[in-house]
């Protein structure tokens, strides 16, 4: 159903915003980091500019150092002395500067320290010029010594600084294209995965809002089912319940109450209170079910009888079965079934088919006595009979032997027609054992009875291979018997008598116009003669009971012989039916089932 | 437990036959099957115990001629027919004269007279038991019976076996099986001496 | 066949016993006739010390107090009597009759027929035939006749 449709989906909502939360914090921290280091940058852009300023004040200032020198040294006015005075300061002041900002890169503190040693060496050459200056006379050469020294060191100085700002400005560089790469990918990602975070959005949302279609609908369905369910139940006669093993609750539906005779709802379903409307006789079975139910996976099915609100009672059969589902969630669901009417509509009906067997069985029982008491007295009758005519003392006139050989001939046909009747009620006996027989065997029988007859006829017999089936033998042998008889009695004086047995398999729906069993197989075995035949017309009812074709004394027979055919065929769940042809021969067709 | 026997009617003959003489005399000779020469010496009371001995083991000392005569043509029948495998091709009759020196007329006249039966009934009767036997023990089917005992079709001898017991052979086979099941211990003999 | 036969017959029927009386007294066989009336007056009389044993037993099936089965049964049982060849003598010849009656050591099957000449004749063969048994060395076991 679409429970299961929704369930997935609701998981996979849920995967879809843990996908969307994860991104917009991959964002964020992005984000985050992005100005972290654009922060950092203007730092460090900052950071080389002072440096820069700082090295370039510190040239500056020993240059006017030198320049407030030279003047002074020119002029030896001390108003020069001024400049030179206050860039001493300045240029240890603009050392402590640089030193703080450079603390942190150990290359620029030893260029720095260089360049410190290097300035000091420089004032200090500054200062000794200074001095010789001011000696007088003062020492031409050796201040021409000592300011070529401090120009060289001044030289030296001055390349330090361009190194030194040099090393910045690459730092800088490096800097910046460490930045720029890092945020060049940052807009196009940025980007890139706000789209997506947009378009899982949107899916999410139309997801949701078809899986929300979906439930309303599934709820609509869920309540028509729910309905027609219920609706099913009040008519079909039948309700349903839950048990849910875990926690022992027990719901019922709305016609389990009407079934036990409440209204819907009317108490709160226990195992305990269902137990009490148990007939006291069935409750052991109640018990034993629900052994089983908690012990096994088993479904179950009994029977058992309930007492209503009313106190009427009636026969309910419960069927349930075992539900699992993967939250293990474990649950009995049943089914209850009120069977009062059938229960009561089946002990009808076997009490009327006792009633019909007995019937049968007295039938049975009565045609057989009848037929077997009523020999008794005929043959006494015939004897005495017998013993009159043969008798050489008595003075039979020719009327009294002729009304003698009458009656003698009536009684002999009565004869027949018990014996026959007796064999026909033994056909119809109750008894019917079925064994696997093969029906070749049966037929050689057949012909060892017939044996006399076949040899006084000189019939020839010709017969198929029969199958093994499962059959009543002696029913059977009998039906060849009074097939074969039936056969050799009425052939033709002149002509050799042959009776052809032919058998062919074939399935119900070959033989459409019998009431066969079109799925099944049948054995269609036929005995064909080429004795006297008959009008096809009369191929229905050469099988009636006391039917017969020949008035001729012949002829004779008691239309018993058929009957027993038909009668035996049908016990077979079989069909026998006849062809003829006046002066060609007869077929009797046998389908037999497997 | 079920015993099926064979033995040779000749042997256990003769050994009974002398068995008994040997308590009265010692001057006999066997002359043929069935046939016994005593010295006259013998007394008629002696004989009288030697009957009364013999009848116990079911030996019948047949006294007149045509008995004898009769037994004779018994005895010719029942080898014919059991003892050896195959029919002689000769008729039964001229067969029966030619072994006893008798003409065949004469020999079928003393035999309905003395047993209210015919030869061909006889022969028929013994014919039909030498079946029934095949059918018992040999468990031959009846085309091979019929063609064994000379008979013309399976047809004719059904006939023949229907007629003489009333049964057919399958319901005759099937009766002696099932017998043989409630008794328990068949006592089948099959005096079959070849 | 010079010997006296004897004869046995176990029938509750009057007639029935006067039809058989009458046939063997026109049968040429010598032939001593004893006749008893049910089943229960058959077997005291067999088991009576100082009778002569019959060369075979007419048994009727349907008769009251004992039937004829039930006397067959007993006479199989008892040794003595087991080797008395036995002919059942009956209206009814069902083919489950005849079987059962064979299977349980009968020898012979008379239905009863219906006319005198007949019944002359059928007893004829039997008394015969039986006689054969005893005198021909057959096979007593496999004697079966059904008339």
């Amino acid at each position: 159903m679409n429970f299961r449709k929704i369930f997935s989906s609701s998981v996979f909502l849920k995967s879809i915003f843990i996908i969307s939360i994860s991104i917009l914090i991959f964002i964020s921290s992005i984000s985050y980091k992005h100005s972290v280091s654009l922060n950092d940058s203007s730092k460090w852009l900052t950071h080389s500019y002072k440096v820069h300023l700082e090295l370039e004040q510190l040239i500056t200032n020993l240059k006017s150092a030198e320049s407030g020198q030279h003047g002074f040294i020119i002029t030896q006015d001390t108003v020069f002395l001024t400049p030179y005075n206050t860039a001493k300061k300045e240029i240890n002041i603009s050392f402590s500067n640089l030193k703080k900002i450079l603390a942190d890169n150990k290359k620029q503190v030893s260029n720095l320290d260089f360049l410190n040693s290097l300035t000091t060496s420089r004032l200090k050459l500054l200062e000794l010029a200074l001095n010789l200056s001011s000696e007088k006379p003062f020492n031409k050469v050796l201040l021409g010594e000592t300011m070529l020294l401090g120009n060289e060191v001044m030289l030296k100085i001055d390349k330090r600084v361009d190194q030194m700002i040099d090393l910045e400005m690459q730092y800088l560089k490096e800097r910046r294209a460490k930045y720029e790469n890092e945020i060049s990918f940052t807009p196009i990602g940025t980007l890139f995965i706000l789209l997506f975070s947009l378009l899982v959005f949107i899916f999410s949302y139309y997801k949701m809002n078809k899986d929300l279609l979906n439930l309303t609908k599934s709820n609509k369905e869920l309540l028509i089912k729910t309905e027609s369910f219920n609706h099913a139940e009040e008519i079909g006669g039948f309700s349903s319940w839950q048990w849910d093993l875990k926690t022992n609750k027990l719901i019922y539906s709305k016609n389990n109450y009407k079934l036990l005779g409440y209204e819907p709802e009317a108490f709160m379903p226990t195992l305990e209170n269902f137990f009490d409307l148990i007939h006291p006789d069935d409750k052991d079975i109640i018990l034993e079910n629900r052994k089983k139910i908690l012990n096994t996976n088993l479904s179950t099915n009994i029977n058992f009888r309930i007492i209503r609100k009313d106190g009427s009672i009636r026969h309910w059969v419960s069927m349930s079965k075992l539900l699992i589902d993967s939250n293990s969630l474990k649950i009995r669901i049943g089914i209850n079934r009120d069977i009062t009417e059938q229960y009561l509509n089946n002990i009808a009906l076997e009490e009327k088919n006792i009633a019909l067997e007995r019937g049968n069985k007295e039938l049975a029982t009565f045609n057989h006595a009848a037929s077997h008491d009523l020999q008794e007295p005929l043959r006494k009758i015939q004897i005495f009979i017998s013993r009159i005519v043969e008798s050489k003392t008595s003075n039979l006139s020719e009327t009294d032997t002729e009304y003698f050989a009458r009656i003698q001939s009536a009684a002999n046909r009565m004869r027949v027609l018990i014996d026959d009747l007796l064999l026909f009620s033994r056909t119809n006996k109750a008894e019917k054992v079925f064994e696997k027989t093969d029906l070749n065997i049966l037929l050689e029988n057949a012909t060892q009875e017939l044996a006399q007859v076949i040899e006084e006829k000189n019939a020839v017999l010709e017969a198929a291979e029969l199958p093994k089936l499962n059959v009543i033998p002696f029913q059977i042998q009998q039906l060849f018997i009074n097939l074969i008889g039936n056969s050799l009695k009425y052939s033709k004086k002149d002509i050799t008598p042959v009776i052809k047995i032919n058998c062919k398999k074939i399935m119900g729906w070959d033989e459409p116009t019998l009431k066969l069993d079109a799925a099944k197989i049948y054995y269609k075995i036929s005995v064909k003669d080429n004795g006297l035949g008959f009008e096809q017309q009369y191929a229905e009812s050469i099988f009636t009971l006391f039917q017969r074709l020949h008035q001729d004394s012949e002829y004779s027979g008691t239309g018993i012989g058929l009957s027993i055919c038909k009668k035996i065929v049908e016990n077979h769940n079989g069909f026998i039916s006849a062809e003829g042809k006046p002066g060609k021969g007869a077929t009797f067709n046998i389908w037999l089932p497997v | 437990m079920k015993l099926f026997l064979k033995f040779d009617l000749n042997t256990a003959y003769k050994k009974i036959l002398q068995e008994q003489l040997d308590k009265h005399t010692s001057d006999y000779a066997l002359v043929s099957f069935g046939e016994v020469d005593i010295n006259d010496s013998v007394s008629s009371e002696q004989l009288k115990e030697l009957y009364a001995q013999l009848s116990s083991y079911g030996f019948e000392v047949v006294e007149s001629n045509k008995s004898i005569l009769i037994q004779k043509i018994k005895d010719t029948i029942v080898e014919m027919i059991f003892m050896e495998d195959d029919l002689p091709a000769t008729k039964i009759s001229s067969y029966l004269a030619n072994k006893l020196n008798h003409s065949y007329g004469y020999l079928a006249n003393v035999f309905s007279e003395v047993t209210y039966t015919t030869i061909e009934n006889f022969i028929i009767l013994q014919r039909i038991e030498r079946a029934k036997q095949l059918l018992i023990t040999n468990q031959l089917t009846l085309t091979e019976i019929a063609w064994k005992l000379s008979y013309s079709s399976v047809a004719h001898l059904s006939t023949q076996f229907k007629n003489t017991t009333g049964l057919t052979p399958t319901v005759f086979q099937r009766i002696i099986n099932k017998r043989r099941k409630v008794f328990g211990e068949g006592k089948t003999e099959e005096p079959d001496a070849e | 066949m010079n010997e006296v036969i004897h004869i046995l017959l176990a029938d509750d029927d009057e007639d029935d016993r006067l039809f058989f009386k009458d046939a063997f007294k026109e049968i040429k066989v010598k032939t001593v006739v004893h006749i008893v009336n049910d089943g229960v007056e058959l077997m005291n009389h067999l088991l009576k010390e100082d009778i002569t044993l019959p060369h075979i037993l007419f048994l009727d099936l349907n008769m009251p107090r004992k039937s004829g089965i039930e006397c067959l049964t007993e006479i199989k049982k008892i040794p003595h009597l087991k080797e008395i060849p036995i002919s059942i003598y009956s209206t009814s010849a069902s083919d489950e009759d005849i079987e059962e009656t064979f299977v349980k050591g009968a020898n012979v099957y008379i239905k009863k027929p219906s006319d005198f000449s007949t019944l002359k004749k059928i007893l004829t063969q039997v008394i015969t035939v039986n006689w054969q048994y005893h005198t021909s060395g057959l096979n007593r076991d496999t004697f079966l006749l059904s008339i």
